[in-house]
């Protein structure tokens, strides 16, 4: 079976790619085509109330953006296991804020809290 | 097994670290026994996740009678021709082979809470220390006169759990004549996914387009107007579909009459079709209902939602479609894999004796296909409320696509592949 088949020509997806791509590049983003295969999702490191918390409030991310952040490789959402916690919570904020508009990020990142945000950029970003 | 971490919860517990809330003594995670019945979004992903919160030391077993998943985001693109089963389906072996969840291939008979057991439809008995149950919906098909018969004859078909009824649904289509008419009935809500009816109506009328030109859809809805993305898809309709799709709300089916393929209503006219997509009302998974926790209206489950534990039935964790759902909680499968995150923190927390979140989040987006490409979403953000004890959309959050887009398309199967590789890879 192949998870990488879709419904759209695959030019088509490529160009709306380069499209959504130089709207990101112009905020300091890229997406795409790099991406990590995570063959085991690490467990976390310790087992205890606040690390709990603190995965399961980044887990709200991972239906759409994979399991801790990892999305699989050209699945089509946008990658976002190479942002640090800097990077990313700039973006979130962004989105927040408004100052960057989006399909549903932007729509997305207005339901939490800037401490909420704080937590996911700290658990999902690059280390 | 981490041993020292093994050593830390126990110490953890036996220094009284333990949380009022926390619903039963700690155990030794890695001596819990955590059963989780049902591989969907819920199910799927709360094994997972009960492993990956403890640290991969809580021992998981998933009883799901089906082969592989099959995902019902998505099927509806099966019907309308634009992808295949295989495209929507994902093997329950990562969840083995990655996250060391034993799988057993089978149906539960029954649920003794008391007892805290398990007796499989092929007999033996499992303990659990936990149980998650994650069972999806049951069609109430005796709520429409003849349905059942009218099923059996072939007549009428549902395709509401994604599988062998799809592609019935999808030959019953290539079948028909051009100049035929597709007739889907919707139930009132709540029911699972609720734009699905209106996206399936979409799909069908894409395929008739290039198809059958001809033919017609008929959208008879038993709710006063379109439930979910109604301006979305009431647009699309009319500049997509003009003339093919008909929309009629209030139209309550309370028969079926097998013999001349007609619908009947409670007030308005009959209604013959070709192809009749008969959805009744839903309800909380057979094996709910039968172990007496589905205390909603006999229907669905009522949870509490800080840890989705039965309000009937302690250390019984209920996911999904079968709960009775928070106000503006959508049954959908993003939502059944956000509940199961937070109810796996809380399974794990409780075993471990640790407190259990006090504000978890969920989210909800859905994305619908209005043809084989261009696609819409709606999307939103559940908070816990601790005062009022219930989730709560959070103001000014979450929202609707502006207009169907190609990008949101790209987007919606993006969101497939990660949702599935989150739930099962």
């Amino acid at each position: 079976m192949n998870y990488f088949v879709v419904a759209l020509k695959p030019m088509e997806i490529l160009k709306m790619h380069l499209q959504s791509a130089h709207k990101l590049k112009l905020l300091g983003l890229s997406i795409g085509t790099v991406g990590l295969v995570s063959l085991s999702a690490p467990a976390i490191s310790q087992t205890s109330t606040s690390n709990i918390n603190q995965q399961a409030l980044a887990a709200t991310c991972a239906n759409c953006h994979g399991t801790n952040g990892v999305g699989v490789p050209n699945a089509g959402m946008p990658q976002i296991n190479h942002l640090t916690p800097d990077a990313m919570l700039t973006q979130l904020k962004a989105f927040k804020s408004g100052a960057r508009s989006g399909t549903i990020m932007h729509q997305l990142a207005k339901g939490y809290t800037d401490e909420q945000l704080q937590t996911i950029a700290n658990v999902l970003g690059k280390k | 097994m981490d041993r020292r971490h093994f050593l830390g919860v126990s110490s953890a517990a036996s220094l009284g670290v333990l949380a009022g809330c926390a619903s039963s003594p700690p155990v030794n995670i890695s001596k819990a026994n955590v059963i989780v019945v049902g591989g969907g979004y819920g199910g799927a992903t709360a094994a997972k996740y009960v492993r990956m919160f403890s640290n991969n030391t809580a021992q998981v077993t998933l009883i799901e009678p089906n082969a592989e998943f099959i995902s019902c985001p998505l099927s509806n693109l099966v019907v309308g021709g634009h992808t295949t089963m295989a495209n929507i389906s994902t093997p329950y072996s990562n969840l083995s082979k990655r996250h060391g969840i034993k799988i057993v291939k089978d149906m539960v008979a029954s649920i003794d809470p008391k007892q805290k057991t398990v007796r499989l439809a092929s007999g033996g008995t499992m303990k659990y220390d936990k149980l998650i149950l994650s069972p999806g919906i049951g069609l109430m098909m005796n709520t429409i006169k003849g349905l059942d018969k009218a099923n059996q004859e072939g007549a009428t078909v549902q395709a509401w759990k994604a599988g062998p009824e799809t592609v019935l649904l999808r030959k019953q289509l290539e079948s028909m004549k051009d100049g035929g008419v597709y007739a889907i009935t919707i139930p009132m809500a709540p029911y699972r996914c609720p734009p699905g009816p209106y996206e399936r109506a979409c799909q069908v009328a894409s395929y008739f387009k290039q198809f059958k030109p001809k033919s017609k859809v008929l959208i008879l809805d038993a709710n006063d107007d379109v439930t979910s993305k109604g301006g979305l898809f009431k647009k699309a309709w009319a500049s997509m579909y003009a003339g093919m799709i008909e929309y009629r709300p209030k139209h309550n089916v309370v028969e079926v009459v097998s013999k001349t393929k007609t619908l009947k209503f409670d007030v308005q006219d009959d209604v013959k079709a070709d192809v009749l997509n008969v959805l009744p009302l839903m309800r909380a998974g057979d094996i709910a209902v039968q172990t007496g926790i589905a205390n909603s209206n006999a229907r669905w489950v009522n949870v509490n939602y800080i840890n989705f534990e039965s309000t009937a039935a302690k250390d019984i964790h209920v996911l999904g479609d079968s709960i009775q759902i928070a106000p503006a909680m959508p049954k959908s499968g993003h939502m059944a894999n956000s509940h199961a995150k937070v109810a796996a923190a809380a399974v794990v927390a409780e075993l471990g004796g640790f407190e259990i979140n006090q504000a978890p989040v969920l989210t909800n987006t859905c994305y619908s296909f209005v043809n084989a490409e261009e696609v819409v979403h709606v999307a939103s953000v559940h908070q816990y409320d601790a005062k009022d004890k219930t989730f709560k959309t959070v103001p000014g959050s979450g929202g609707l696509s502006s207009e169907p887009t190609k990008l949101e398309g790209v987007y919606a199967w993006g969101w497939a592949r990660n949702i599935w590789a989150d739930s099962l890879g």
